[in-house]
């Protein structure tokens, strides 16, 4: 019955109400197509436009609050398979500690601290036998800012007037001083013979040094030459045995081929 | 300077101490020394020409020198002179000028046999001085036979920081 209504005899194909019928079902498809692809279109524009102004009218946390049993929806949630699914380390490396430090306010969680009893608490004495408190101290300690602190509070020459034996440290002091041996070292160091015989010797004496420096001088220049001439290597050794004269020798210095006689 | 006092030497010439000397400065001593001998010498050849003309004025002339008697002399002149002067101070005039001191093998003062027997040496065979300028310890034929030593010694004899010899002399 339906496939003679559908396509009746005698009527020609292209007239057959199966072809206009299907025609009309194809437009029929493209026209609810394009029909449900505009009002998703317009869903998107209207949706979050109304729903932003039923929230903000609504005060949603208000609602949840007093509608729903937190209590109860709490219990149902499984804390532990959450806590095991969730990835803490790279939770911490996502957090910024610094932000989240700058956000505490230090000064009133210090000042909700009773430091006291944290104190007594504390066992120092355990504390300070694990502690270099040595090292600690040199390490960082401006020890010098300290000291400098300390001695411009104090006055260092009355408390050593007031509190320092002086008689007693400076018998001390001498006791450890060779006063002798320092005494050569300064008469050393100012060449105090050379002063002497500046001021005392006369023009012999100065003569006969000069021409005894120039001898040595000369000695020297002799063994170097011929000891060139004999393709000999090293110094000659002519020190005597039992002859060293001068307890400290200095180093030898280059004598000066005219030796100042006027001096 | 520690223990030995202020030493009075030049600073120039203090680390020289106690060295051997070189040939020149011994050459130089060499030369004074005998410049010395020669004075006394001639010292000597004026006393005796004194004395004869004060025996007989009359006939007096010059008193005529061989060679012989002259060189003989020179050589007791010589040796006398070294023997006493290196026993006495270690030094003859000629050191004393240049700074030089004779010792013996282990830095002592010479002895009496020890002094004669080197100035016989050095008066017998003065070339020797030469052998200085070869050898690398400066020494001479004479210090290489007998072990001694010539060494620089500006200090005078007594002087703080002068070491006592090992004689004790």
């Amino acid at each position: 019955m339906t496939q003679v209504a559908l396509r009746p005899p005698l009527v020609p194909q292209p007239l057959h109400p199966e072809r206009w019928l299907g025609r009309l079902g194809r437009e029929g498809a493209d026209r609810r197509l394009s029909i449900r692809r505009e009002l998703s279109r317009r869903l998107d524009v209207l949706v979050p436009a109304v729903l932003t102004e039923v929230l903000r009218r609504a005060h949603l946390t208000e609602m949840l609050v007093r509608y729903v049993d937190l209590d109860t929806v709490v219990a149902a949630v499984d804390l532990d398979a959450a806590a095991a699914r969730l990835d803490v380390d790279d939770v911490v490396r996502r957090v910024d500690v610094d932000a989240v430090v700058d956000r505490v306010a230090v000064d009133s969680v210090v000042d909700r601290v009773d430091v006291g009893a944290v104190v007594r608490r504390v066992d120092v004495d355990s504390v300070l036998d694990r502690i270099d408190l040595t090292a600690v101290v040199l390490g960082r300690v401006d020890l010098d800012a300290v000291l400098d602190a300390v001695l411009n509070r104090i006055d260092l020459t009355s408390v050593v007037l007031e509190r320092v034996d002086l008689d007693a440290l400076v018998q001390a002091v001498l006791a450890r001083i060779d006063l002798v041996a320092l005494a050569e070292e300064v008469i050393d160091a100012v060449d105090l013979p050379e002063i002497i015989r500046e001021s005392t010797g006369s023009m012999a004496s100065d003569t006969v040094r000069g021409a005894r420096m120039q001898g040595i001088a000369a000695d020297e220049a002799v063994g170097r030459a011929v000891d060139r001439l004999l393709l000999r290597r090293g110094r000659r050794t002519t020190q005597a045995p039992g002859a060293g004269l001068s307890p400290e020798q200095p180093e030898k210095t280059p004598i000066p081929a005219q030796t100042d006689r006027t001096r | 300077m520690s223990g030995g006092g202020v030493s009075p030497l030049p600073r120039e010439a203090r680390p020289y101490q106690g060295q051997r000397a070189g040939l020149v400065t011994r050459l130089v001593a060499a030369a004074i020394d005998g410049a010395v001998v020669g004075l006394v010498l001639l010292g000597g050849y004026l006393a005796l020409a004194g004395l004869l003309f004060l025996v007989d004025p009359r006939s007096f002339t010059f008193p005529d020198t061989h060679l012989i008697v002259s060189l003989a002399s020179g050589f007791v002149v010589l040796v006398v002179y070294l023997t006493i002067s290196w026993r006495v101070s270690g030094r003859t005039y000629g050191c004393l000028v240049m700074g030089l001191r004779v010792v013996g093998p282990r830095g002592q003062n010479m002895r009496l046999v020890g002094s004669l027997v080197r100035a016989l040496f050095c008066a017998v065979f003065p070339v020797g001085l030469l052998w200085i300028a070869v050898s690398r310890a400066n020494r001479s034929v004479q210090d290489t036979v007998l072990r001694t030593s010539v060494v620089y010694d500006w200090q005078p004899r007594g002087a703080p920081g002068h070491p006592t010899p090992p004689d004790g002399t």
